[in-house]
């Protein structure tokens, strides 16, 4: 996905070696995948629209209340 | 260090990096403090782009090459980035990996190779065409494990 818009980023994090970062999100399960620092979670194998719904979702969330 | 590659691994990288196009560079950012992974990190890295010619490792110190560091984003060790050279100028696809790319995700880092190296994510056009709608930056990281 990050392939396809410069604004997307991907990072792929090794749990064990990093583990404040994956506690900071609440890993439990691999793999997880968390959009803009927790505003969206997927766990688990998903199919591709499945995470660009919640990255859609996690953009109007954080639009929704930067406008409250 | 032994290799931790075997023959057969070597045969079934080859394979995949036959759909290898422009030439990538794999930017390693390495530490000799507090890094456990770091040293095994870098042999793996230098065991599998030694197989193809495509492939270019650099190797810098996170802490010597702060600010090349922080031009890729990297704040951790063992961190790299995987960067598509089909000409002079890189094009830096935002792909990041933290930690040992071991087991599932050595698969991942071979494929990711080849899709940067093609320039192709192979995703759904639907999917391209609405990614590419997407107006403000997103952050994706997936936690995963080495089993």
């Amino acid at each position: 996905m990050a392939m396809e818009n410069p604004l997307i980023t991907a990072d792929m994090v090794e749990v064990y070696e990093f583990p404040e970062l994956a506690d900071r999100f609440g890993v439990s399960g691999v793999p997880q995948t968390t959009i803009n620092e927790g505003l969206g979670t997927v766990v688990g194998a998903y199919p591709e629209d499945y995470l660009l719904d919640e990255i859609r979702r996690a953009i109007q969330e954080a639009e929704t209340s930067q406008g409250a | 260090m032994a290799p931790l590659l075997n023959e057969d691994n070597h045969n079934r990288v080859r394979e995949v990096f036959k759909e290898m196009q422009s030439p990538v560079d794999v930017v390693l950012f390495s530490s000799k403090a507090n890094c456990e992974y770091c040293e095994s990190t870098q042999q793996l890295l230098e065991e599998v782009t030694g197989l193809s010619e495509k492939i270019q490792l650099e190797v810098h110190d996170l802490d010597a090459d702060r600010d090349l560091a922080a031009s890729y984003g990297i704040d951790k060790a063992p961190g790299f980035a995987i960067v598509a050279k089909p000409a002079d100028t890189p094009v830096d696809f935002g792909i990041r990996f933290y930690g040992i790319p071991s087991g599932h995700e050595f698969t991942t880092l071979v494929n990711d190779l080849v899709m940067v190296s093609a320039q192709s994510s192979g995703l759904n056009p639907e999917t391209v065409s609405s990614l590419q709608e997407i107006k403000t930056p997103v952050h994706l990281q997936v936690f995963i494990t080495p089993t």
